[in-house]
């Protein structure tokens, strides 16, 4: 019988355990009377909203302009709203690689390391940030490659399309990993960008929530809910609010 | 023809003379002291009596000032910003070195009734003794009787820490003579009302000493004539009218409202908080409820203050458009859109008596740094209201409370982003994202 976990790992892992045990802290749960232990302030507020004019802090500026080259492919402007760049989807990536997410913060990152299935999520130990460095080089290889020397923001929109179906069938190698890998990266991305609140650096003006019909951040529907079938247009609203609280 | 000279002998006659009288002062002001508390045996005091003593301490919120954050109770050293200086609040534990566990009970009820502390000194009026000076004295030996059963926690407190001049602790006298003597004098029933309105003026006049925050204060900080419980600010809070007052005042809450909000910290209406929750869950709470219904009654009796009636802002408003826009995107998930609230939660504001308050510095400063209701007994999972400063703009801020001020039947002067500004500064508010 073959075990999925070796023996000697699970053993070493139980004494670790054992030993882990012997020095648990004390409980350090308390009765509470009189007082709620919670303060009005005490919460961090979401982060302001970027600065115009935007300075890149992960990309560089080549690499800002080749993706939000990407976002308007992967979402274009058209006669319902503006295209992925326009909406901001860069600076909202930028943003992101430049924090938490970019350093991977909340994926685990230590041993043992084997490869996992597709169910088990990302399988790798480069950050997203790293990702998104190699990633681009690749592409900025592979494209002047294949179309002589020209860059990617400087192709037709017919020919950005055609690399990045390629790039989806995995036609080169982005660091470690097939480039479908990255490409999955960066439409996921894009569409985060697009619709996340306002305050993340995308979602222009809230038109994502605008072209789907989202109205935002609302706390409560009690006096619309009885309204059924009809449409509501309700001005969507961001964590920092919209246009209609400011007095004109 | 006055020369120098004469001018310059003037001033000093009348500098010997008044420090002559200074001294005389000082000097009559001790012996005085000496008699005024000589004490022969007292009994010792009962079980019931220290019971009593306790209901009675709680009825005063002797604790909220005479404990400091985090402190021992009745040990002393809150500081208590005048509005003239600091004061602080002295040990009251019975510890004989720096509480008061060397006093005779004469001694107590002199400082209680007359503002005259240890060797005659004066205190300042931040101990309400203009209020307690009602207070029985059967009562007051109770409440000595109780604090005498308190653990004594030596913990000497530096009280006076107030600029020159207002640090002469003798210049109290002047402010007695002028403010206090005259009235301040021990709780006599009005024969023409009831029993139960006479115990409710007892409480509210003496032990729960409403009036330190809630009537409006002159110059030299003494309660204004004819103004009594008719509201003022204290240290960036608006202490409300108490009176009939429909629009600003008690007129549109019944007896039970009041004994509900009172017990609770909350009623149907509207939620205590900041220094009123404060005494709610130190004082009030502790009281019986034919007792805070004495209160009310008596409350409800106190005639209305003036109001001119107001307009109320037009709906049109830019402010109250925008505020409309705020207020059901912000406050209708607790405060409903129509403004009834949740009853023991989150205010009401329909025909609001705190909404419409002639200084809205409760809700500005409530909106910019959140809250807490009451934690009672019956309530003790006080509600809480968000902060919004790192939200909410000043002119937004303004824009809302605007709002709130002239909807649902209230009206009340419109708020600027200034005075906006002004309170987030004060409080130390976040500035908005």
């Amino acid at each position: 019988m073959t075990s999925p976990i070796p023996r000697r790992d699970l053993l070493g892992t139980a004494a670790a355990l054992v030993g882990t045990a012997a020095t648990l802290p004390v409980s350090e749960a308390a009765e509470i009377s009189g007082h709620l232990p919670w303060s009005a302030s005490a919460g961090t507020p979401p982060p302001a909203a970027p600065a115009e004019p935007y300075v890149w802090e992960f990309f560089t500026a080549d690499e800002a302009a080749l993706v939000g080259a990407i976002a308007d492919r992967i979402i274009p402007a058209d006669e319902l709203s503006i295209g992925g760049k326009e909406a901001g989807c860069a600076v909202f990536i930028d943003k992101q690689l430049a924090g938490q997410y970019g350093q991977g913060t909340n994926y685990y990152l230590k041993g043992p390391y084997r490869p996992g299935t597709p169910q088990q999520g990302p399988q790798t130990l480069e950050t997203f940030a790293q990702r998104y460095r190699q990633g681009l080089a690749a592409m900025v290889a592979y494209c002047a490659s294949k179309h002589s020397g020209k860059a990617f923001i400087a192709l037709s929109a017919d020919d950005q399309d055609a690399l990045l179906h390629e790039m989806e069938g995995g036609a080169f190698y982005t660091g470690p990993v097939p480039s479908s890998v990255f490409f999955n990266q960066l439409i996921q991305n894009v569409r985060e960008g697009y619709f996340a609140d306002p305050i993340y650096g995308g979602n222009k003006d809230m038109a994502g929530w605008k072209l789907l019909g989202f109205p935002g951040a609302r706390y409560d529907y009690r006096d619309v809910i009885g309204r059924r079938g009809e449409k509501l247009d309700l001005e969507p609203v961001s964590l920092m609010g919209r246009p209609g609280w400011n007095p004109a | 023809m006055f020369t120098f000279r004469r001018i310059a002998l003037l001033v000093i006659a009348l500098a010997v003379l008044g420090c002559l009288g200074a001294g005389g002062l000082y000097a009559f002001n001790r012996v005085t002291y000496a008699n005024q508390i000589a004490e022969t045996t007292v009994p010792a005091p009962t079980a019931d009596q220290i019971k009593r003593g306790h209901y009675l301490a709680l009825a005063g919120d002797c604790v909220a000032c005479h404990t400091a954050p985090g402190g021992a109770p009745y040990a002393g050293g809150l500081q208590l910003n005048t509005g003239f200086g600091i004061v602080a609040a002295s040990n009251i534990t019975p510890d004989r070195d720096t509480g008061i566990g060397g006093w005779t009970t004469k001694q107590f009820i002199l400082a209680m009734h007359r503002g005259i502390g240890d060797h005659g000194k004066r205190l300042y009026p931040a101990m309400p003794y203009t209020a307690y000076a009602k207070v029985s004295d059967a009562d007051l030996t109770d409440i000595k009787a109780y604090l005498d059963t308190l653990p004594p926690v030596n913990h000497a407190v530096i009280a006076n820490q107030m600029p020159f001049p207002f640090n002469i602790r003798l210049m109290m006298i002047g402010w007695n003579m002028l403010f206090f003597d005259f009235g301040g004098a021990e709780y006599k029933a009005d024969p023409t009302q009831t029993a139960e309105w006479n115990r409710g003026a007892y409480l509210v006049q003496g032990l729960e000493h409403c009036s330190t925050c809630h009537t409006t204060k002159n110059f030299l900080g003494a309660d204004e004539a004819g103004k009594f419980l008719h509201g003022t600010d204290l240290d960036g809070w608006w202490a409300p009218d108490l009176t009939s007052n429909t629009r600003i005042g008690l007129g549109s809450w019944s007896e039970d409202d009041i004994v509900t909000f009172l017990k609770t910290g909350a009623n149907d209406r509207m939620v205590a908080a900041g220094p009123m929750a404060e005494a709610v869950t130190n004082s009030t709470q502790h009281l019986t409820v034919p007792d805070l219904h004495a209160m009310a009654v008596y409350l409800k009796s106190i005639p209305a203050s003036d109001d001119t009636g107001l307009t109320p802002v037009p709906p049109t408003d830019p402010q109250m458009v925008a505020g409309r826009a705020i207020y059901g995107d912000n406050c209708a998930a607790c405060h409903v859109l129509n403004a009834t609230g949740v009853p023991g939660m989150a205010p009401a504001f329909v025909l609001s008596p705190s909404v419409q308050a002639q200084n809205p510095e409760n809700m500005i400063r409530t909106i910019l740094a959140g809250g807490h209701v009451a934690v009672t007994e019956t309530n003790p999972t006080g509600a809480a209201m968000p902060a919004f400063d790192w939200k909410l703009s000043d002119a937004q801020i303004a824009a809302v409370t605007t709002y709130l001020r002239n909807s649902w039947g209230n009206a009340a002067g419109p708020v600027t982003a200034d005075q906006v500004a002004a309170k987030r500064q004060q409080i130390g508010a976040r500035e908005r994202n």
